[in-house]
């Protein structure tokens, strides 16, 4: 489903090359997937996620995104593409702080213009899957680190996008919500069948996932 | 979708709500005042062209072709009371005034003033421009064979009270200087700065035996009409007469109402400044607060376009709030304005001499409104340009960064 073809990011303090931060990456994620890029803290995790996300420009190769080339795309098309075809959990949660539960969760459904009853329905079925369905019309001000963070998942995961892309998802819980979060990613990935790609050196991540990608310095030591 | 642009503008609009709150009541508060100020010089422009014409010219005044040159008594139009009547038979002919006048000298035993001798009729006057509006405390409106009533700044020149005694003289229609003593029974203030300075009113009838001239003959037949073509019509007609508009008669007074068009701009301008930099400076800061709310929104797939939609209804809002505050306060200032108007009093000397009233009344057009309302939409939405530039140039990968 994506497939990363001699991938190489840089850098950069001006016009200089600073940083070579992507090293020649290959690597493919099938449909359906539940995996993992691990590796020390400045390997490269982050980066790769973002240029696989189309949030950021590559220097070479290539991203393919099923018969789509991304990684060349202009900023409004990589908009395009994270609207209709990404989902994304961040490390910070990254709430809309002025709209209420069942609002964020059906944010992205509406930019993309599904009809009300249909989000309304969808992101009940996603609350109770996540266990906030009671928690739809509170405002994120007031939820736990945790129940943030499921409001974030379930609103990546509402319109069923082709690869979630989750930055550390779990960085700011404590354990037990850490693994109640990936227990649940782990359901939404076997029953929605959605790709879920992690960064993350979380213990807990790293004991969920079926696949683990390594890195070092920039580079796949390990896929 | 854009139920949602709206939610997420108005919600943004009032998260921070005491500053928003400061902006509104700014905006309001300084566009009460513009259009309080933008009335009170349109009234003061308004009033000095409505006294003026109740006063002298009406909208149209006929003249003998050599008159306004000459000022000579012999070019006078002969039959006027026969142009009064066709007049007074238009129906866009509202009332008509003939006017004998005659430049001359105002005596007493200690003081002298070049001045003009105007004769009426009280009663036409009044039906023509309520003449008794002018006349100040203390005096009536009465012309006997005597009786004159004197323009204010004339009265003050000859240092001249109710019941005194003053000479005119001049020459008649036989050439010969001839003087006549009357007795001062009231004292008119026009706010016309010539006739004020100048004018000794008498009745038409004893100013015609005096000057030895017919009744029938007047030196100026003043007429008010609301129609826009009646000098036109009235050039064909009386081809042999000088027919003059108000402001052909009054330049000065276009003038002025060009100068207040210009105050009116500046104070305009001044205020939607206030207005641009007020909603700018918290616009700008709102989005500095919220860059990485944009930046998850840019993250997760919302278009540059639809924030930038979201970012104008916000700044839209505040503009348009202030704008609904400030037009009640702006209509009250001027109702009060209108009815009570702005007493100064204080000033009446230097205001007069410049042929304003003391007490200066406000005046309400809808375009104060409307203006304002443009300006104010026109201002809210190039204030964010500066703040949309900061959203489109942000890096949205270090913005999601930010801890919690």
């Amino acid at each position: 489903m994506i497939e990363i073809k001699n991938l190489n990011k840089y850098f950069y303090k001006g016009e200089e090359r600073e940083l070579h931060a992507l090293r020649d990456v290959n690597f493919e994620i099938e449909k359906g997937e539940f995996a993992l890029l691990s590796g020390p803290s400045g390997c490269g995790k982050t980066t790769l996620l973002n240029a696989i996300g189309a949030l950021d420009s590559i220097d070479s190769g290539e991203i393919w995104l099923e018969k789509r080339e991304i990684g060349t795309l202009d900023e409004d098309e990589r908009t395009k593409i994270r609207l209709n075809e990404m989902g994304f959990v961040f490390q910070a949660y990254n709430l809309i702080p002025v709209l209420n539960v069942e609002e964020n969760i059906g944010f992205i459904m509406k930019l993309r213009g599904f009809k009300d009853e249909e989000i309304k329905k969808r992101v009940l079925e996603v609350a109770t899957l996540l266990e906030i369905q009671n928690k739809l019309h509170a405002m994120p001000a007031t939820l736990s680190g945790g129940e943030q963070q499921r409001v974030a998942v379930a609103r990546a995961v509402a319109p069923k996008p082709k690869i979630i892309l989750a930055d550390e998802p779990t960085a700011n819980l404590d354990s037990k919500n850490s693994k109640a979060l990936m227990d649940m990613m782990k359901s939404l990935n076997e029953k929605e069948g959605i790709s879920i790609l992690f960064a993350s050196h979380d213990e807990y991540v790293m004991a969920s996932v079926r696949r683990t990608i390594k890195m070092n310095d920039g580079a796949i030591v390990e896929s | 979708m854009y139920k949602l642009i709206i939610k997420l503008a108005f919600n943004n609009a009032f998260i921070r709500l005491s500053r928003t709150i400061l902006v509104v009541i700014m905006i309001a508060v300084s566009m009460s005042m513009m259009i309080s100020l933008q009335g009170l010089y349109d009234g003061m422009v308004l009033s000095m062209v409505d006294k003026t014409k109740r006063s002298d010219s009406g909208e149209v005044s006929l003249y003998n072709k050599e008159y306004r040159v000459s000022k000579a008594l012999s070019d006078n139009i002969t039959n006027a009371t026969q142009i009064k009547e066709e007049l007074l038979k238009r129906q866009d002919v509202n009332a008509v005034v003939q006017r004998l006048e005659a430049d001359g000298l105002s005596a007493t035993a200690k003081k002298s003033a070049f001045s003009t001798i105007i004769g009426i009729d009280l009663n036409t006057e009044e039906k023509f421009g309520g003449f008794s509006e002018f006349l100040k405390p203390q005096g009536e409106l009465r012309l006997d064979k005597r009786g004159v009533l004197l323009g204010s700044e004339l009265a003050k020149t000859l240092k001249i009270r109710i019941g005194s005694k003053v000479i005119f003289s001049t020459q008649d229609a036989t050439g010969e200087i001839n003087a006549i003593a009357l007795r001062v029974r009231g004292i008119i203030q026009t706010n016309n700065i010539s006739l004020d300075a100048s004018a000794l009113y008498v009745d038409a009838k004893v100013l015609a035996k005096f000057l030895g001239v017919s009744q029938n003959v007047a030196t100026q037949i003043a007429i008010r009409s609301d129609s826009p073509t009646l000098k036109t019509e009235l050039t064909q007609k009386y081809p042999d007469l000088d027919v003059k508009s108000f402001l052909e008669l009054y330049p000065m007074m276009k003038q002025m109402q060009e100068i207040m068009v210009i105050f009116n701009s500046i104070t305009f301008f001044i205020v939607m400044m206030v207005v641009f930099i007020g909603i700018m400076g918290v616009m700008y800061v709102s989005i500095l607060d919220r860059i990485r709310e944009f930046g998850i929104m840019r993250s997760i797939g919302m278009s540059y376009s639809l924030i930038r939609s979201q970012i104008f209804l916000e700044a839209l809002f505040v503009g348009v709030l202030g704008y609904l505050l400030g037009a009640v306060l702006g209509y009250g200032a001027l109702y009060y304005l209108e009815n009570y108007g702005l007493d100064l009093s204080e000033f009446a000397d230097g205001l007069e001499s410049f042929g304003y009233s003391s007490i200066i009344y406000a005046t309400t057009k809808v375009s104060y409104f409307s203006s304002t309302f443009l300006a104010i939409v026109g201002a809210s939405l190039l204030s964010v340009l500066l703040p949309l530039r900061k959203i489109k140039k942000m890096n949205t990968i270090e913005v999601t960064k930010v801890d919690i």
